[in-house]
């Protein structure tokens, strides 16, 4: 996916050959495709005998989330507006307003509610926008704060 | 990255506290190496899984050298969640540890706070791409090796060996059945993130 937090090329340079490991002979590439969405989002019609719902018809035809890099543990809490408005949703918007009345995960929403990830995310994308959910990202450089981190060992610590 | 919130809580919410600060820790690791286990002995939730569609890039793994080619498959994801304290909550996310599932690392890695490898010391081929990928991507991570049955197949330094990972790296043992053993791994993981961190401002 475009995400223009992407370290760029370094997901994509072939491996070093003298970082192979001990006892592999071919080579190792862990780098990425960024695409996670099916191939047939963009079609333009589903054949009629399609034996399930594409995304694609979940999500308007969209096949990228308005932000494309909303986190899939980015927290998602229904507003007093989507709780408003839930009857007059439809289907997986009104699903995800419904499950969301406390806070979860994109992760979370997908898992519960039964859809891919990619699809959960353009879902979940557009209650936000519509200020029907209330969202809160992971904090940029989270990774590299050590009051964080600290306070993460600390409640770990408290697990017996 | 702006992880500035899409719409500011307004007017209309102004009694409710925020969300959440969602971090998480990547669990990976080979097919059967005790990620799910892992991840369910110390979740508050009941694990949860949920399925990414994404196309696959087969050629690089692909040792015979043939022309790339794409299919489409399924990832399962599993994940689960702790309650760290009254604002942060930690995801656990496990990932297949196969190079051929590379690609979706990105998503899974961006802004974690570390990585916990698990292997099994019988097969430990499946962990490279895994250990391969959190090196050049510089991710504080450790390796697990999970006893199975309450014992390791081999020594550790000779999982050191075979890994040809950097002294700094910990390389511990634990038991994926035991809530406290996961933990103290976890703990690995987050000491190792620490030493790369700094004091904000």
């Amino acid at each position: 996916m475009a995400l223009s937090t992407m370290t760029g090329d370094d997901d994509r340079r072939p491996p070093d050959p003298s970082r192979i490991r001990p006892y592999v002979d071919g080579v190792v590439e862990v780098s990425g495709q960024p695409a996670e969405y099916p191939p047939e989002a963009g079609a333009v019609q589903p054949p009629p005998e399609a034996p399930a719902v594409r995304p694609y018809l979940l999500t308007g035809g969209r096949v990228r989330p308005l932000d494309a890099s909303l986190e899939i543990e980015a927290q998602v809490r229904t507003t007093p507006a989507g709780q408003a408005d839930a009857d007059r949703l439809a289907f997986e918007h009104r699903d995800i307003v419904v499950l969301c009345e406390q806070p979860i995960a994109i992760a979370e929403i997908a898992a519960r509610l039964g859809l891919h990830l990619s699809v959960a995310r353009v879902l979940a994308s557009d209650l936000i926008e519509a200020g029907y959910l209330v969202v809160r990202r992971p904090e940029a450089g989270a990774h590299q704060n050590k009051k964080i981190i600290e306070r993460v060992i600390r409640g770990l610590q408290a697990i017996s | 990255m702006d992880s500035k919130p899409f719409l500011e809580p307004g007017p209309e919410e102004p009694a409710r506290p925020q969300p959440p600060l969602p971090v998480k820790i990547v669990v990976a690791g080979g097919f059967g190496v005790g990620k799910t286990t892992t991840v369910s002995v110390i979740s508050e939730i009941p694990l949860l899984t949920t399925e990414a569609a994404m196309t696959e890039v087969a050629a690089a793994i692909d040792r015979t050298g043939h022309v790339p080619e794409k299919t489409t498959t399924t990832v399962a994801l599993d994940f689960g969640c702790i309650t760290i304290d009254d604002e942060i909550k930690l995801y656990l996310f496990g990932t297949p540890g196969q190079d051929r599932f590379g690609f979706m690392w990105h998503d899974l890695t961006q802004g974690a706070l570390g990585a916990l490898v698990i292997v099994d010391t019988r097969r430990l081929e499946e962990c490279y791409a895994a250990v391969d990928y959190f090196e050049h991507h510089d991710i504080p991570f450790v390796v697990a090796a999970n006893r199975f049955h309450g014992k390791l197949e081999h020594h550790l330094d000779d999982v050191r060996w075979a890994l040809a990972v950097s002294d700094e790296t910990p390389l511990i043992s634990f038991d994926a059945r035991h809530r406290r053993s996961v933990r103290d791994a976890l703990l690995s993981v987050l000491h190792m993130s620490l030493a790369k961190a700094e004091y904000p401002g």
